[in-house]
């Protein structure tokens, strides 16, 4: 076995897709992603977090999540990651950890389950990472005025929204760059 | 597919010979590419230690490594710690700061703007 004569390691960063279950995170990171997208899986163990100290075994239980995630090369020194996570409350525990250093996110919604994205707008106002929501156009068209939504997820006018198909290549892209822009209005404006 | 349990168990039974303490922060994007050194001591390493260190002669992210050899992220990232410590794997972390540098993010728009 012989490690790579020239090792190139690029730096990599990352861009945080979000939403409630069954938006389109999956099909969003498999349209853009250059690789296959991989998927792997994260033990969370809840009790970590608030140790009920009255309780003499701390009640610890496990769940799963899935990650999906892709990647794309930006050039031989960057490497973009995209990471496709549920976002719910109990998931706090990984959030911190895959949000950390991260560029942006993008959260996915569904019109029809709104409450489903609360958790990470939520989250993403907290931490001020800056973030869009993209709309998933499911039905090929809006249900809702823009500003309906807005008001309904109360996200203020700093936060851009935009419509997308999750299935279209360009679409995803297009969202993504809403992101970065973003990004780089707030770092500039520092 | 490695028996869960003992994928769970391993890693922290495996630490007691580490010459640096485990950062148990690593990344998940985190870079991992096997040294001359790893490549060199693969027939001494056992399980995923072994699988890491062979999958990695092509750098890859810790989550990667994860989805690959159907291990749990966690797992993952502890495993690629202790390799790194040991020096049988080299790391690239993100860098600080270069989330927020408006050079590189730049450079990134650029890149997704070719896409068609
Ligand atoms: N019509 C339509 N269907 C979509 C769109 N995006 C995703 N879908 C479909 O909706 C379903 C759910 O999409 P996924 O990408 O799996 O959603 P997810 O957010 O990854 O779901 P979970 O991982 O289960 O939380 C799939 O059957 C997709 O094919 C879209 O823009 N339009
Ligand atoms: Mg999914």
């Amino acid at each position: 076995m012989k490690p790579s004569a020239e090792p190139r390691t690029p730096t990599p960063v990352k861009i945080i897709i979000a939403g409630g279950f069954g938006v389109g995170k999956t099909t969003a990171v498999a349209s853009i992603s250059e690789t296959t997208p991989l998927r792997t899986e994260a033990a969370i163990t809840t009790a970590s977090e608030d140790v009920d100290r009255t309780a003499h075994v701390p009640d610890k239980t496990t769940t799963t999540v899935a990650l999906d995630f892709g990647c794309i090369t930006v050039d031989d020194d960057i490497k973009l990651y995209l990471f496709g996570t549920p976002g719910q409350d109990r998931f706090g525990f990984m959030w911190r950890d895959l949000v950390l250093g991260a560029l942006g996110a993008l959260v996915i919604v569904d019109t029809r389950r709104m409450d489903d994205c609360y958790p990470a707008v939520d989250y993403f106002e907290k931490t001020g990472l800056p973030f869009v929501v993209a709309v998933n156009l499911f039905e090929g068209r809006l249900s809702h005025a823009v500003e309906d939504i807005r008001w309904a997820l109360a996200i203020g006018d700093h936060v851009p929204l935009v419509t997308f198909d999750a299935r279209v290549k360009v679409s995803v892209r297009d969202a993504l760059l809403t992101v970065l822009r973003t990004t780089l209005e707030r770092v500039t404006a520092r | 597919m490695p028996d869960p349990d003992v994928s769970l168990l391993r890693p922290y039974l495996l630490t007691s010979g580490r010459t640096e303490p485990i950062d148990r922060d690593l990344e998940i994007e985190t870079q991992v590419l096997t040294s001359e050194l790893g490549a060199a001591s693969h027939a001494s390493l056992s399980f995923e230690r072994r699988d890491i260190v062979a999958l990695c002669t092509k750098t890859m992210s810790v989550a990667e490594i994860a989805a690959i050899l159907g291990l749990h992220i966690g797992v993952a990232r502890v495993l690629v710690a202790d390799l790194a410590a040991l020096r049988y794997v080299v790391v690239r972390r993100p860098a600080a700061g270069l989330a927020s540098d408006p050079a590189m993010i730049e450079r990134i728009i650029r890149r997704l703007e070719a896409i068609s």
